[in-house]
Order: C-alpha cells, then structure tokens, then sequence
C-alpha cells in the first residue's frame, strides 16, 4: 500500500501550475469575465476538450429542484469541510449560518435550525445518500454515529426551513443533506491520522479502484476514540467514547443511459456518561456512570434512469440500528424503504416531478425502571406521494406548486403543500418567497412511551400519600402530529464581483405543538399498591410565532483571502393555549439562542500553507441557564506535496470554558467545551 | 477545404480560460455556494456547452465542394422540431467565421414537404430535437445524400442513422458518432473528433475509444 512512483519534481511543477492557473481564475473572474456575464460566453473558443470538461447541471435532481425553487439552502463543499479541520459531521455543522449546534457532551449534540432545539429535536430531517438517519424513535438523530469518511463527502447541503413537499413529514424546520462523491471520483488510496487532546486518537483508510470499464468502487474504515471531558463544576467528566464503522460504495455505469449504486455501511460506538435516574427507594435517585453502545449497518441500491429532459430513480434500503443502553433501554429498528421518482419536461415551460415511497419500521424494544415503550414490539408502515411543477411564468420569473401526500399508522394521511416563487431582477439579484406546510408526525415514544422523570419521596407536603410518587411521562394514541405554516422571504445579490450577500427571512406559524397535560394519579402494585403515578401525557395544546432572519455575506478581498460573515436573529413565541395545563415552563422560547454570529477568514498562504480562522458568538440560553459564549477556532494546513496534507486544528482558542446545552428528557450530565488541539496527517496514494 | 486552428496570440488561454470560468460559474453557482450567489440558476448551462460542440462540429467536419455554392456561403444551421436551445445557439454563433463562412440559423416544423423545401435542403448542420423521436427514419431518410450533418440527443440517435448523438455522462456532454452515417452524406468528419467520441460501429454494437 505505497505510493507507486515517489513524489517528483514534475509534480511538484504541475501542482504550481494549477495553483497559477487557479489563481487567474479568480483574477479573470473578478476582472473580465464577470461583467459580460449578461451576455452569453464566447463557448467557441473553448476546444472540444475543454468542453467536455465542463460539468452541466443536471436536469431533475431533486436536490437541484430545491436550490431552484428558491428556499433558504446553504452548501458546505469537501474544501470547506477541510479547511474547518472539523473531524465530525455535528461540529462542520457549526459553519452553517443560522444552524444551532450546541454539544452537550463529548458525544451527544443539540442540532437544530430555526428553534427547537434539544438532544431530542424532532423538526430537522437529515439523509446521508438519500438514506434519512432520523429514527422514528423519536423522530430525531442519533448524531453520535452520523458519520462517514470525512474526505468522502461531495459536499453538505442544508436547507433552513420546510422541505416537506420533497422529503415528507419531519423536515419541519430543515433538511441536511450529506452527499458523498461517486466512486469514481474517489479512485486513489487516503490514510490520515491524528490525534489530540479531545479526540485522543483517529485513523482512517480509503481505497478506491476499477472493475473492468463500467464499474467503480471504493472501501474505507474508521476508527477514532475521545477522551473524556470537565464538568462544569471541576473533574473529570465520563463522556469518553469510541467509535470503528466500515462500508463501500460501488457505482456502476455502463453505457447508455442507466446507471446502478450499492453502497452500505457497518459501525459501532461505544459510549460513556454520567446518568441519574429516579429510584423507587431512598434517596429516590441515583447518579452514577454509565455506558452503552450504538451498533448498526445499511445497505443501499440505487437505479439511476436518465434521458434528454427526464430522469427516472428507484432506490431502496435497509437500515439497522441497535442501542443498548447498559441502564435506561435498548432498542433495535430495523428499517425498509423503497423511494421511487420521475422528472420529466413538459413543453418548453414546466418541469414536473413526482414520486412515491413506501417505508417499513420494525421496531423492538427492552424497557427499565424509568423508561418503557408500549408495544415492546411493532411494525409500522408509511406511503407517500409527491408531485411538484415548476413553471417558468416568463423569462425572469418562475413558480414552484407541489405536495406531498403520506400516510402513517398514528395519524392517517397527512398532506404538505408548498409554492415557492423565484423572481430574478437582474442578472445580479433575486428573491425568492414560499408559503409552505409541514407536519412533524409522532414518533413512536409520543405514543407509547413511559418515563419516569422523578420520584417524589412519601410522606413530605408535596406528596402527603404514604407511596413515592412517580412523576411520569406518557406516550398518547391521541397525540396529533404537529403543524407548521411557514412564511419565507429571500434576497440575494452579488453586490460586487467579489462580494456577495444572501439574505433568508422567516415567519413561522405553529399549531399542535407537544405539551405534557397532567393526568388523574393513580395507584401502581399488585396486589399492594407500591406507588402512586401522577402521569403527564403527551397532548398537543400549545403553539404560536416564531420569526427570525438569516443574513450571509462572502467577501473575496483579494485573491488569496476570503471573508465570510453570518448573522443569525430568532424570535420564538410559543405559548400554551389557554386549555394546557401543563406545569412546565415556555422551554421552546428560551433554549435557542436568539443572536448568533460568525466570521471567518480563509487565507492562502505561501509555500502551500493555509490559515483558517474563526471567530464565533452564540447567544445565552435563558431557559437552560446557559450564558453567551465566544469561540475562536483556527486550522493550519499544509501541502508540502501534493499528496501529503498536515493539518493542525485549535478550537475554542480563548480557552472559554463554556457549557453548550443542558440535555432534556434523559437526564445526562452536561460537560464543558474547552480548548482543544488536533493535528493530523493525510497521504494519498496510486 | 481544410481548417486548421490558428496559433493562439498570448492572451488566447487567458481568454479561453476566463470563458471556462463563466461557463463553469453558471454550472456551479447553486451547488458551490448556492447560499451566496445572485445567478439566476433557472438556465442550466447544458445547451451552451452543446452550442459549443455544434460549433466545434462545424470546424471539424469537411463537406464536399459542392454543398456550397460560393466560398463565403454561410454554414446554415437547421433547428428541427422543439427547440431546446431558445437564443443561445444565436448568440454563440454571431459574427462567428469559420475561414470565410458565417453561421445562419434556420428553424423547422417536421412534415413530409419539409425535404422540397429549399430553406431546409440549405441545411448544413441539422439539429434534430428529441421531440421528432417518432419521424427519425423519415428524417434520416428526407436527408439522405445531403450533405447535411444530422445532430440528435434521444437515446439511439446514431443507432438509426443519424451522425452524431450528443449525451450525458456524469453531467459531463459526450458525444457518439455513426461513421458510415456520416460517409453516406459524403462528409469528412476529423480524426480530432473521432478520437474524443464513442463510435458507432456498422453492426450497431458500441465501441469504446480512448478518451
């Protein structure tokens, strides 16, 4: 597994000489190029080489319909993601404006877009491949084993606001896609290396290659471990974990017109935290270490269909995901889907698309003292159809009219409009407005579920009965799925040649949002009673506004150094409707940040070194009692060769200790983000 | 009557590299930094770039003497059938020359008189659209012993006997050629292209060549 031929001189040359051209590039960009764009380029003096060369943009991708259906969409490229020096998909997540991503220990994130946000967030759907990685558990994501080899992925699109006319209930409140390149585009070996202060130690490997003409494919295999973290009281924490997965993606591409994909994947992550529960006895909770494990695979195939003017895809997958929490719940789910979709033109001014899916969740489940799901065993299915026009209306003008029509076993059907409208002004500047719907559906514990949140010792005021009193939380069938009408205004303009802003604006409307009403205790024991249960039971009584904008600017100061800065405003004002009784307070509004901002400066330095930095702000936290935070990254990176990459990455500079969220439902010792060092090395090879 | 490319002055590949960049940022403005661009992304770049092969064609494919009636005759191009180009192809080749021929662009509805018409018998290049799928037989056979290079997009294309079929490929346009197509109408179509396109051999099987 060694490079055939050593790095040359020659090389060395032709690396100088696209970094020169690279350059002019940018210069021709800025200078000539980019005021005749209003006119056609002169693609005659291109040679047929050249030409071929060119990438077009293909006709009736759904990610395509939604960066031309104008929605607020955010792209992280493969050189974003290396000049972060993220080594997670959580923490790149963090260059996304408007995106709150709060780490409430080593292993476990808060990621949401445009509120909500919670260990357990339910409005944020997320797909790795077309896979979604949302567990119907409780409709949110296990971000602890997202993951895939980090200089596999094509790039990362994040779309803030609903999307559920495409992707179906749950893309309520935004849609991340993580898109990996083609095999082919991955035909050479990579190990990298690293290690750090936090993440202990890491080592990745890749290998890519051929079968005959058509088929293409690659491997790879991680494995990384993190030590521990601080509580925010002093001492060392217990939120270690470790992780190792493999997979393959193997594209084949004959030719003609078809095209065939099978990729999947197998991990397992070891986890630590520190866990109270409620106990039944005196001191009626106990707090201790505890640790479990995700396990899991995919596998997926995908037949690609593409002609002039229309494509065809059917794809399918099955998913596994085990967890076994050594002390709360284990849970095995194993998943089915089968996604079909067609887009075709029709006439000269409308594009349509349409689809059908059906999935199957079969889901089993081992309960402990405090948290139990009703059935322990069951299979669910869901169908789904979308149909989506886009219409040029005239030439700078174009309408987007769809929905999406599904049908789960909780709710029934389910219906998800939108209309979207992209007026482009001038060759310069655009805006975008979208009037859309989208529901949250119920997850599997909002009908089944039992958590006992506290015990309340017996015989004190608060509970005068002689049995400890278990404040519980119940699952309902009468839960309802949750409402979203959504408002969303955009403007983009490229002020210069080298300077451009977006901005995205939002108002919200929601309804049947989830409360937990209080219902008649009662006595639990057979045939003594041993305690007395006062259960709140999932209900959906409030709702209310939220408003906010999103504000990006991308400044090329010259042609080595980029600047980019992001603004993020959120207003919630979620209340209770005047029949909830639910004892707890408004969390939605205070447990999101309302300011967040960033800057960023990407530097291209001599001798092939770059330099990144980043200077971040977030909010305080009101409701979880958490205070604003400053972080400043930066990441070194170096290319001595072109094969060879060394990187060193320094988070939270300022050495801001700061706690990042206080975890909800499962109560979880939250531990401090601090200062951390990671360096690695990157070789390719073949 | 052969034509060779000139030598480039010294801000040939400047130009040509800036071109490529414009090109380039139409394709990738919503996919790299969709967050941040203006463009109106409603125009997908792919039929320029296919108005620049049909151009490349007309520079590497020799016709015979006769199907010009003066040296400076313009090189007329026939859009048959919905029109997936719209004003692009105009644009791209105004005021354009190769040696001494000029470009005119012709558009045309499919009918069985089509063959009689003068306009359409001018043709030197014709663009047959994926709309006239159904009458391919008839086209090909209205233009037969034309000197008239037939450019299709439908799947198949060259298989029934048109010249040259432009397609995808992994969002890249590629292009195949059917040799003997290309022979019965007397045109000399450059090694420089054969090399760069898919040839369609005489039995309809596909072969594969460099590149």
């Amino acid at each position: 597994m060694f490079p055939k031929h050593p790095p040359t001189l020659a090389a060395a040359r032709f690396v100088g000489r696209t970094m020169l051209a690279s350059f002019m590039t940018v210069f021709l960009a800025a200078n000539g190029v980019a005021q005749s764009q209003q006119s056609v380029p002169d693609v005659t003096a291109l040679s047929m080489e050249d030409l071929m060369n060119i990438q077009v943009t293909s006709v009736s991708k759904r990610t395509q319909k939604v960066a031309d259906a104008a929605a607020a969409i955010f792209v992280i490229t493969q050189e974003d993601l290396r000049r972060s020096g993220a080594t997670s998909i959580p923490e790149a997540l963090r260059l996304v404006p408007g995106l709150e991503v709060a780490r409430i220990d080593e292993n476990k994130w808060a990621i949401g877009s445009r509120g909500f946000n919670g260990r357990f967030d339910n409005k944020l759907l997320v797909l790795i491949d077309g896979r979604s990685v949302y567990t119907p558990l409780f409709s949110g994501v296990y971000w602890n084993v997202q993951d895939v080899m980090l200089e596999d992925i094509d790039r990362i699109e994040v779309i803030r606001g609903p999307g559920a006319t495409l992707w179906g209930a749950n893309a309520v409140n935004g849609v991340i896609n993580i898109i990996t390149k083609k095999a082919k585009a991955t035909q050479s070996g990579v190990v990298t290396a690293g290690g750090g202060n936090e993440e202990r130690g890491s080592v990745a490997g890749r290998y890519g290659d051929k079968i005959g003409n058509d088929t293409s494919y690659r491997i790879y295999g991680k494995y990384f471990d993190w030590a521990p973290s601080q509580y925010a009281t002093g001492g060392t924490a217990n939120d270690g974990w470790e992780a190792q997965r493999g997979g393959f993606r193997a594209d084949y591409t004959p030719a003609g017109s078809n095209s065939f994909t099978l990729q999947g994947d197998i991990y397992h992550s070891g986890y630590n935290e520190t866990l109270t529960v409620p106990s039944f006895a005196a001191p009626f909770s106990s707090t201790f270490p505890n640790s479990g494990a995700y396990s899991g695979g995919n596998i997926l195939g995908r037949w690609n269909h593409s002609s002039e003017g229309s494509s065809m895809s059917l794809q399918m997958y099955y998913d596994n995901t085990t967890l076994s929490d050594n002390s709360l719940f284990v849970d095995h789910q194993n998943l089915f889907d089968v996604d079909f979709q067609d887009g075709f033109h029709v006439g000269d001014s409308q594009q349509m698309v349409w689809g059908l899916g059906y999935r199957s969740i079969i889901d089993r489940n081992d309960p402990s003292f405090s948290v139990s799901l009703q059935p322990n065993q069951l299979t669910l299915n869901q169908f789904s159809a979308f149909l989506q026009d886009e219409i040029s209306l005239v030439h700078s003008l174009r309408l987007t009219v769809g929905s999406k029509f599904e049908h789960n076993a909780f709710t029934g059907f389910e219906f998800e409009p939108n209309v979207r409208l992209l007026w482009t002004m001038t060759p310069n500047q655009s805006i975008w407005t979208a009037v859309s719907r989208a529901v949250r559906t119920p997850a599997l514990t909002e009908e089944g579920l039992r958590l006992t949140n506290s015990v309340v010792p017996p015989g004190i005021p608060q509970n005068p009965t002689p049995f400890p009193a278990l404040i519980t939380v119940y699952g309902s069938h009468n839960f309802q799925s949750e409402d979203l009408l959504a408002y969303e205004l955009g403007y983009r303009v490229q002020v210069t040649n080298t300077l451009s802003t977006d901005i995205a604006t939002f108002y919200n409307s929601y309804s049947n949002l989830r409360t937990a009403e209080p219902g008649a205790p009662f006595l639990e024991g057979n045939p003594v009673p041993t305690d007395i249960v006062v259960p709140f039971v999932a209900s959906n009584k409030m709702g209310g506004g939220t408003y906010g904008a999103e504000l990006i600017a991308d400044w090329k100061v010259t042609q080595k150094w980029r600047l980019v800065g992001s603004y993020s405003y959120l207003q919630m004002d979620i209340v209770k409707n005047s029949n909830s009784l639910d004892p707890t307070a408004d969390l939605p509004n205070g447990s999101n940040p309302r300011h967040q901002w960033y800057v960023r400066s990407s530097l291209d330095l001599p001798k092939h070194f770059d330099l990144d930095n980043t200077l971040r702000f977030v909010d305080h936290l009101p409701a979880l009692n958490i205070p604003s935070y400053y972080s400043l990254d930066a990441h070194v990176g170096w290319r001595p060769v072109p094969r060879v990459q060394f990187s060193i990455t320094g988070q939270d500079l300022l050495n801001h200790q700061h706690l990042e969220f206080i975890p909800d439902f499962i109560n979880t010792a939250p531990t401090i983000v601090n200062r951390a060092i990671y360096g690695s090395v990157t070789v390719n090879f073949k | 009557m052969k034509h060779f490319e000139h030598p480039r002055p010294a801000n040939g590949m400047l130009r040509r590299l800036a071109i490529l960049i414009a090109v380039f940022s139409m394709t990738l403005n919503w996919t790299v930094s969709a967050g941040a661009q203006a463009g109106d992304a409603s125009d997908s770049s792919e039929y320029l770039i296919k108005a620049g092969f049909i151009y490349n064609f007309a520079k590497f494919v020799e016709w015979p003497s006769t199907a010009f009636a003066e040296p400076d005759s313009p090189i007329v191009i026939g859009v048959l059938g919905t029109d997936p180009f719209g004003d692009i192809i105009n644009h791209v080749v105004e005021g354009k020359k190769i040696g001494a021929r000029g470009f005119v662009i012709r558009r045309f509805k499919w009918s069985k008189e089509l063959k009689d018409l003068k306009d359409f018998k001018e043709c030197r290049i014709l663009f047959v659209s994926s709309s006239e799928k159904m009458h391919f037989e008839e086209i090909v056979e209205a233009v037969k012993g034309l000197p008239i290079l037939t450019v299709g997009e439908a799947p198949g294309f060259a298989e029934r006997g048109g010249m040259i079929r432009l397609m995808l490929e992994d969002n890249r346009v590629r292009f195949e050629v059917n040799v003997d197509a290309a022979h019965d109408g007397n045109l000399n179509i450059s090694s420089r292209l054969l090399t760069l396109a898919r040839i369609i051999s005489p039995t309809g099987a596909l072969a594969r060549k460099p590149g």
